[in-house]
């Protein structure tokens, strides 16, 4: 019958345009990279690839460029920030979930960190962290704790940990309003059966809540790590990338080598390495956590 | 729901922890917010001073008189707008496809999807920085538009199948039953009840594509460049003009924030691409 064939070809035929225009728009940066990979090229020099390179590359990827420090930057990045986010998240979604008058008014004006654009919140906290003239130096040196002369942003010691506090200042509401709207969804027989069976509130929370809050946390968490593990934006407006390479971050050593060095051969080398980690953590990721998972 | 008891001890720990948390997320915000109105030469008072006079010339420096912010408020528009403009019909086709029929491969392709949305975004950009001299496209709205469809597309997908997923099986059928062709069934069932999650699919994907810095970063030219970007040239290397910073990123920051408001219930969907329904 035909109407049973065009509807079976029908879901095909209305992914195809989308599926077409990704896959155009990946595969084209992708074979770009491929081949100049093995080039020798840079931009200043030369409009087009001079010669065939090998291996060259690569290996320059691990010479010229920080990459071993900028692969540790982005995983310290991703792991602490994650961790950090979604305890901090859960807290504050279990405070709001005591319901007390205001509340629901607090949960909405909560998210707006979430809705700058990173380099908007970068710059805001460049401005309160300025050593000098800036408000929290100045705060924390009141209460006597002791600022680096260069400022948290410009000692090599707690550039990279200050990214991750102000990612973590933009993104903690996020894990804290979508974990209190998973902690609604939480069927409350289930909570009140453990009530009646005596469970304490701690052991409840370890042994009923979290659970019950898995599928939605590894969700978030798996979004937050890759988001953090590619951080750009704020490495861009905070540090950029210093002192020195002290805070260097997988994306923003490719934007040095591409964009600023215009070492293009180079560049292809360092973004199929960074392909190839990337792929390795979403896959790991996918087949741990989603594997049975129904969407 | 059921509301638990607190003791009033146990009350004012909580109000006591959550003013701790809204002054330390709100209260950067505020303080940036403060600058945009304070003269230049006050940037850097400390003790800080709440009480000051309001001074407008940032405004009137940075989107009047010289003015250079004004054109980029127009071309994020044109960006965002675009953006959001050009992925919903192959998001719509997608996700209705998703939705409403089963099919080999669909976690696969869901996953897929989802995998753009996760990777990072320099590995496309610099490819695409050449790709746009080499077809004469370098600096255009354009170049900007369809190179940010890597993340609108997959994200709207997503959004928008939560929505389509909603609208009861039975309503289509029924239609079928009468004769409807599935095309029919689609724009006189779907469209109108998913509509509400076809304003809050736009509204998300035209935050995120305003958001967006690296794409414009790279991709635009002066004249095309967008509001948040707009930021970074008051950052010069011949000094830091804080309250033309300021003014620019609180007109960059208002459009997201006030659609987040709007948005109310869906945010917490919005933000997890549809997986969690808040």
């Amino acid at each position: 019958m035909v109407v049973v064939k065009l509807n079976k070809r029908l879901p095909y035929i209305l992914l195809a345009p989308s599926i077409i225009i990704l896959l155009a728009l990946i595969l084209y940066p992708l074979a770009f990279a491929l081949r100049n990979s093995f080039w020798f090229w840079n931009l200043q020099t030369s409009p087009m690839p001079l010669y065939h390179s090998g291996w060259d590359n690569f290996r320059m990827v691990f010479l010229v460029t920080p990459f071993s420090e900028a692969l540790k930057n982005s995983l310290l990045l991703a792991g602490l920030g994650t961790f950090a986010q979604f305890w901090l998240g859960m807290g504050i979604a279990l405070l709001l979930e005591s319901h007390l008058r205001g509340m629901g008014l607090m949960r909405a004006v909560l998210i707006m960190p979430t809705t700058l654009a990173p380099v908007v919140a970068g710059f805001l906290f460049r401005y309160l962290l300025e050593p000098k003239g800036g408000i929290l130096p100045w705060l924390l040196t009141g209460l006597g704790i002791p600022v680096p002369p260069q400022g948290f942003l410009g000692n090599a010691g707690t550039a990279l940990f200050s990214i991750g506090l102000v990612d973590t200042w933009q993104w903690t509401p996020f894990f804290a309003i979508v974990l209190y709207a998973g902690l609604l969804s939480i069927n409350e027989e289930i909570k009140e059966a453990a009530q009646v069976d005596g469970a304490s509130g701690w052991r409840m929370f370890w042994s009923l809540t979290l659970p019950l809050l898995r599928p939605i946390a590894a969700f978030l968490v798996m979004i937050r790590f890759m988001q953090l593990f590619n951080s750009f934006d704020l490495v861009y407006v905070l540090t950029n990338g210093g002192p020195g390479t002290a805070s260097r971050t997988l994306s923003f050593n490719l934007y040095r080598e591409g964009l600023v060095n215009y070492n293009i051969g180079l560049t292809a080398a360092m973004t199929w390495l960074v392909v190839i980690i990337v792929s390795v953590i979403i896959n790991l990721y996918l087949f741990f956590i989603f594997r049975k998972r129904e969407w | 729901m059921e509301m638990r008891r607190h003791t009033a001890r146990q009350k004012l720990v909580i109000y006591a922890l959550m003013s701790l948390v809204m002054v330390f997320f709100l209260g950067p915000i505020f303080w940036f917010i403060l600058l945009a109105f304070r003269h230049p030469s006050e940037a850097y008072n400390l003790p800080p001073e709440l009480l000051f006079e309001p001074y407008l010339g940032n405004f009137i420096d940075t989107f009047v008189d010289p003015g250079n912010n004004a054109p980029q408020l127009v071309n994020s528009l044109i960006v965002s707008s675009g953006a959001t403009l050009l992925s919903l019909p192959f998001a719509l086709a997608a996700a209705y496809a998703l939705s409403r029929f089963a099919m080999r491969g669909k976690e696969f392709i869901l996953n897929w999807y989802i995998s753009l949305l996760i990777a990072p975004p320099i590995v496309f950009v610099i490819p695409y920085f050449i790709l746009m001299s080499r077809i004469g496209w370098a600096g255009s709205y354009q170049a900007m538009i369809v190179t940010l469809q890597t993340l609108a597309i997959p994200f709207s997908v997503w959004l928008l199948k939560s929505f389509i997923d909603e609208v009861p099986l039975d309503l289509e059928e029924a239609a079928w039953v009468d004769g409807a062709t599935r095309l029919r069934a689609f724009f006189f069932i779907i469209i109108p009840l998913a509509l509400p999650g076809l304003i809050v699919t736009s509204m998300f994907t035209f935050v995120f594509s305003w958001n967006n810095v690296l794409f414009p970063l790279v991709l635009s030219r002066g004249s095309t460049t967008t509001l948040p970007v707009g930021t970074i040239s008051f950052f010069a290397s011949t000094g830091v003009y804080w309250g033309h910073i300021a003014a620019t990123a609180v007109v960059a920051m208002l459009p997201p924030m006030i659609i987040f408001l709007l948005l109310g219930r869906y945010v917490v969907r919005g933000l997890t691409f549809g997986a969690v329904k808040g």
